[in-house]
């Protein structure tokens, strides 16, 4: 028996040839004894494999989590909250970001004419922390001096502290030498606030945000196992 | 039994869902790792692992038989034991009953509506067509066991085995033909019926 013969001869056991290869094989069939013969055994063969006995389980083979070592999906709303804690992230580093290059370009761009623009008659020892306190310092020592301030810091803050300070402060010298210092003390809180781009309650704004939201969806899918297990251990 | 639904409901982690499957399926499985183990402990054992595995993978189901998927996981955790079993031959033990005495044949195992001579008759035709499904080449004997027991069609096995639907006839007719050969030496412990369609043959 040739391996293609006993193919045919199998597949047409199952009906698995097609019309006309199964027409060619019956034909062959009612001529060939020895075909026929091993059409026979092979159909024998099945039939006894088919009375094989067909076995219960003898156990259940359903599974517990624990062997499934199953983690529960994760709410629906977790991702949300995801999405949330980075974009309240995102803004509160932006903000923070922006705040420190406007404080740290500032100081850069006053720095160089500062010197010149103060001349002899200024203070060596005078703070340079903050170029926008020193300029509206120097906006109640020398009227000319604004325009000059304008250029440098492009803000309009300054203008209007120096007005205010105008309108609080003597013009006199004397009254300049006695409140000169407590005038840079006193104005540079007020800089602080008014120069941020960003204003500092929503810089904690974003912080409290990413921080609840973070929290939230960490604890949630946490919550959620919890609950599922108890409700599987119940069960 | 929603089958889709049950499985959609499985690929989204609900183990009821999936142990619904389970319990519909659990008697195939085991069967088939019975057939192709010959041994209880060791196709419970695989099938166990099969419903394991299949749960895991779940999600890579995409369609088609799902019992053709669930066959392929039976037989891959069965050419697991095979291969460790020759890494590691081990003497099997039979049964015992409450005497200590080996069982042939367990009695959670034996059919009630046979008498004890048919019985006999049944256990004697289990052990020679199991004898010679354990000397099959492991591929012969599950598309055989796929085919001929659990009565998959052709297309289903070669899911179930990842093979060409070529290969799979080819496989399929010499496992017949040698079950044939080998069962010819059992005749005189073959039951009369197979020996009535030997005479006819």
């Amino acid at each position: 028996m040739n391996p293609r013969d006993l193919e045919l001869l199998s597949a047409y056991l199952d009906g698995q040839l097609n019309p006309s290869d199964s027409a060619r094989l019956e034909v062959r069939l009612a001529a060939d004894e020895s075909l026929h013969s091993v059409l026979s055994d092979l159909r024998s063969t099945r039939g006894l494999l088919r009375q094989l006995p067909f076995r219960r389980a003898p156990r259940n083979f359903t599974l517990t989590p624990q062997m499934a070592r199953l983690k529960p999906p994760a709410p629906r709303t977790v991702p949300v909250f995801r999405f949330a804690t980075a974009l309240a992230a995102f803004l509160f580093v932006i903000s923070i970001a922006i705040n420190g290059l406007v404080s740290f370009s500032a100081p850069n761009l006053a720095s160089a004419p500062f010197p010149a623009a103060m001349g002899a008659g200024a203070p060596q020892s005078v703070p340079q922390e903050s170029a926008l306190a020193t300029l509206a310092m120097l906006a109640t020592q020398s009227p000319a001096l604004p325009p000059a301030a304008d250029n440098l810091t492009e803000t309009p803050a300054p203008r209007a502290m120096s007005a205010a300070l105008m309108d609080t402060e003597t013009p006199t010298p004397e009254a300049e030498s006695k409140s000169n210092a407590p005038q840079v003390q006193n104005s540079q809180p007020v800089n602080n606030q008014t120069s941020s781009p960003v204003p500092l309650d929503l810089e904690i704004l974003f912080g409290i945000l990413a921080f609840g939201f973070g929290l939230t969806a960490w604890i949630l899918p946490h919550a959620n196992e919890s609950n599922l297990r108890k409700k599987w251990n119940k069960k | 039994m929603d089958e889709p639904a049950l499985i959609h409901s499985a690929q989204g982690g609900d183990l009821e869902a999936f142990n619904t499957l389970v319990l519909h399926y659990q008697d195939a499985l085991f069967n088939t790792a019975l057939r192709i183990l010959g041994d209880e402990d060791l196709a419970a054992d695989a099938t166990q692992n099969a419903f394991l595995s299949a749960f895991k993978n779940v999600t890579s189901y995409r369609g088609g038989s799902f019992k053709a998927w669930l066959m392929r996981t039976v037989t891959n955790a069965c050419y697991d034991e095979l291969r460790r079993r020759k890494r590691h031959p081990t003497t099997p033990l039979e049964p015992e009953d409450q005497d200590g005495d080996e069982m042939d044949s367990p009695r959670w195992l034996a059919d009630p509506n046979l008498t004890p001579d048919q019985q006999a008759e049944a256990d004697e035709l289990e052990h020679a067509i199991q004898h010679c499904l354990d000397h099959l080449p492991d591929e012969f004997r599950s598309v055989v066991v796929l085919a001929d027991i659990q009565g998959l069609d052709y297309a289903e096995v070669a899911t179930a085995l990842h093979a060409p639907l070529g290969t799979i006839k080819s496989r399929l007719a010499r496992a017949r033909l040698r079950l044939r050969e080998c069962l010819q030496g059992f005749v005189e412990l073959l039951p009369a019926a197979f020996r009535l369609q030997e005479e006819r043959s």
